[in-house]
């Protein structure tokens, strides 16, 4: 995996609140992704997830260890970072009073895509994200469902390497988020190394490739679902989940006889 | 430094700010539908209000005129304008009557002291009238004209009588030389309105773009979204600080273009104000007058959005940015005082040194040495804001909306975590 597109050693990340002192929100996460992959980052609210994709993302600067995107390291090289990734979070995020092409054509632009190919790609991607009838239209006026295609295509319009989606499903309705997954899933299959956050286990279940249990900041477990039932004895995602998050370290997954099968747990 | 970059991130902020409503008000159609509206609205309603004035009849009770200036009682009514009635009652009565309203004066005409004694028939007019209301003004005014016209004809016709000479009386005659130049009078008007209003509207000009590209960004969900674009944070500040300054130079220069056009068009066929309508504004003093606002608005921007980027809303926005609004406008205020001149040490306050630059500019005194100061350290302040605004906005803390509070607050904690040893 070294030289997987995205990879973390020891991320950690130290906030400091003047009421609780220092919080440690990622600590020591240590995880890869591979190119055509999707993997899942599984964990409670206030898990870490979000954390650790702002640090990949560089919106968030680490503490301590180190990660990389498609061999950049996010402190020393957070451009080059950035124009290697397209981050979506749960808002669409989407300025209302421009269009969608306007939308696609600023952030192909500004995230440096090849300025001669810039009209090409968004057409392209008005024709793939079936954007046509309302291309033209300001986004103020789109339902939520147009709303969640625009900013997809908006993820991608730079055509990165690396995707983040940041529990994208959150906000949508079932139809809505049964469409984006698809999407993810399409882009996989073009090659892309996808970062998945979620806290919905059958979404993991369907989507990912593999799972990285995240928990109270520390990566507990990863491996493809196979591994963590073996590992676990357990079926069901979600009651695996709950057995990893019960335990607080590797050491007392050991005492709990998960240590020893734990399929990367925090040490992938 | 990628312009190239700079100026997508630019033009996207322009773009969707010009869609937006509350900014387009703000920023454009105020400064230039505000002169004319205003201008209008104000000679219009003087015209209307003077020709009402005009057209009233006054009505003046009259006690003891003497009979021998009957000719003083017929030029009164001649005009058609003043209704003459002698006083029925006491006088008290007609003081009632002119407080309530129902009468405009009452003139009662007294015999002249004991100096002027020796003319016949001589009198002092004493007129009763009520200052606060319009139409007794006006009845006072038609009385004192009345009086002077007649008094003049009386002298003259004395003055013949007793063969005095016309060079003999012109003697004692009293010429007027004014030594200003017609249009003085307009650019000191206009010297102590532009800077004020215009420093107003760059003010007005900015507040609302300052808060769209911050807590406007953090409202939409946006801001995340644009941190992890490929762009360089200081980019990304350098686009959101040129847009806001863009509308403020904008918002005050299109308000000086409106005055001044307001002026020639509106003013003049209105009739209200003669000089004011010939312009007043040297084109000399435009380029300094540019100058001046295009700093402003640079020094503006950059305060505005060192106040507004801790903001998490429009409405937290706001009332973070009013005490900085409030703080340009009041010093603007204060010196509305023709007295106060631009001096060395006044040109090192940032704004008022502008103000007091463009007012010097309009009523063609300018003083070398403290305007060149003004520019000198009206930069200085530019480059300083700037610098402290990039500062700010490259925070993590701040680009997460992280920091809770203000601007102070924010620097508290830094001071605290520097004690500590933190960062």
């Amino acid at each position: 995996m070294s030289d997987a597109p995205v990879r973390t050693e020891g991320l950690t990340k130290v906030f400091y609140d003047e009421s609780r002192g220092e919080v440690r929100a990622v600590d020591g996460v240590d995880i890869a992704c591979s190119a055509g992959e999707i993997l899942g980052l599984l964990g409670a609210n206030g898990a870490g997830k979000t954390t650790t994709l702002r640090m990949l993302s560089t919106v968030l600067r680490p503490t301590g260890g180190r990660a990389w995107v498609q061999g950049y390291e996010v402190r020393e090289a957070p451009e080059q970072v950035r124009a290697n990734l397209g981050f979506h979070s749960a808002s669409t995020a989407l300025y209302p009073k421009i269009t969608p092409r306007e939308t696609l054509r600023f952030f192909a632009r500004v995230n440096r895509y090849p300025a001669e190919g810039v009209e090409a790609r968004v057409e392209e991607l008005i024709r793939r994200f079936r954007l046509e009838e309302y291309a033209d239209t300001r986004v103020e006026k789109l339902s939520s469902g147009m709303k969640q295609k625009v900013s997809m295509a908006r993820t991608v319009a730079h055509d990165p390497p690396v995707l983040i989606f940041d529990e994208p499903t959150v906000a949508l309705d079932v139809l809505n988020a049964i469409e984006l997954r698809a999407i993810i899933a399409g882009l996989r299959k073009e090659g892309k190394a996808i970062l998945f956050s979620t806290h919905i286990m059958s979404e993991a279940e369907q989507l990912c490739d593999r799972i990285a249990i995240i928990h109270h900041g520390r990566i507990l477990a990863t491996g493809t679902l196979e591994e963590l039932r073996t590992a676990t004895g357990l079926h069901y995602l979600e009651d695996i989940f709950v057995r990893y998050a019960r335990v607080r370290s590797p050491a007392e997954a050991e005492r709990d006889n998960l240590g020893g099968d734990l399929p990367g747990g925090g040490h992938p | 430094m990628d312009l190239r970059q700079i100026w997508t991130l630019y033009r996207h902020e322009l773009r969707c700010a010009l869609r937006e409503r509350s900014i387009l008000v703000m920023s454009i159609v105020l400064p230039v539908v505000l002169y004319p509206t205003l201008l209008w609205a104000t000679f219009a309603g003087m015209s209307f209000v003077g020709g009402q004035a005009e057209r009233q009849t006054s009505r003046i009770a009259v006690e003891a005129l003497p009979e021998t200036h009957q000719a003083l009682f017929d030029s009164l009514e001649a005009g058609g304008n003043v209704a003459l009635s002698p006083l029925a009652g006491p006088a008290d009565e007609a003081y009632g009557e002119i407080a309530r309203g129902r009468l405009d004066a009452l003139v009662r005409f007294e015999p002249e002291g004991e100096g002027n004694a020796g003319l016949e028939n001589n009198f002092r007019a004493v007129i009763a009238f009520n200052a606060a209301r319009d139409r007794s003004r006006g009845a006072r005014g038609r009385v004192e004209a009345a009086v002077e016209t007649y008094r003049q004809a009386w002298i003259d016709e004395e003055r013949k009588a007793l063969g005095v000479q016309d060079s003999v009386w012109a003697d004692f005659g009293v010429a007027r030389n004014d030594l200003s130049t017609p249009d003085e009078g307009t650019r000191f008007l206009l010297g102590l309105l532009v800077p004020f209003l215009t420093l107003i509207m760059v003010a007005l000009a900015a507040f609302y773009p300052a808060i769209d590209a911050t807590a406007g960004e953090r409202e939409r969900s946006t801001w995340e979204t644009l941190m992890t674009v490929a762009a360089p944070r200081g980019n990304i500040a350098t686009a959101k600080y040129l847009y806001v300054a863009t509308l403020a130079a904008m918002g005050g220069i299109l308000n000086l273009a409106a005055l001044t056009l307001s002026l020639q068009w509106i003013v003049g066929p209105l009739g209200g104000a003669e000089e004011l309508a010939r312009g007043g504004i040297p084109l000399s003093a435009f380029p300094v007058i540019a100058a001046g606002t295009a700093l402003v608005a640079l020094f503006v921007a950059a305060g505005m959005l060192v106040f507004a980027i801790f903001a998490r809303n429009f409405k937290e926005g706001q009332s973070m940015i009013t005490p900085f609004y409030m703080l340009i406008i009041l010093p603007v205020v204060f010196i509305q005082s023709p007295d106060v001149e631009l001096t060395n040490r006044l040109a090192l306050v940032p704004v008022v040194n502008v103000a007091l630059l463009i007012r010097e500019t309009i009523m063609g005194g300018i003083s070398v040495v403290p305007g060149a100061l003004t520019l000198v350290s009206m930069t200085a302040f530019v480059a300083l804001s700037v610098t402290f605004a990039q500062w700010i906005m490259r925070r993590e803390e701040v680009l997460l909306g992280a920091a809770e509070g203000g601007l102070g607050q924010f620097l508290g904690r830094q001071f605290r975590n520097r004690r500590r040893g933190g960062s």
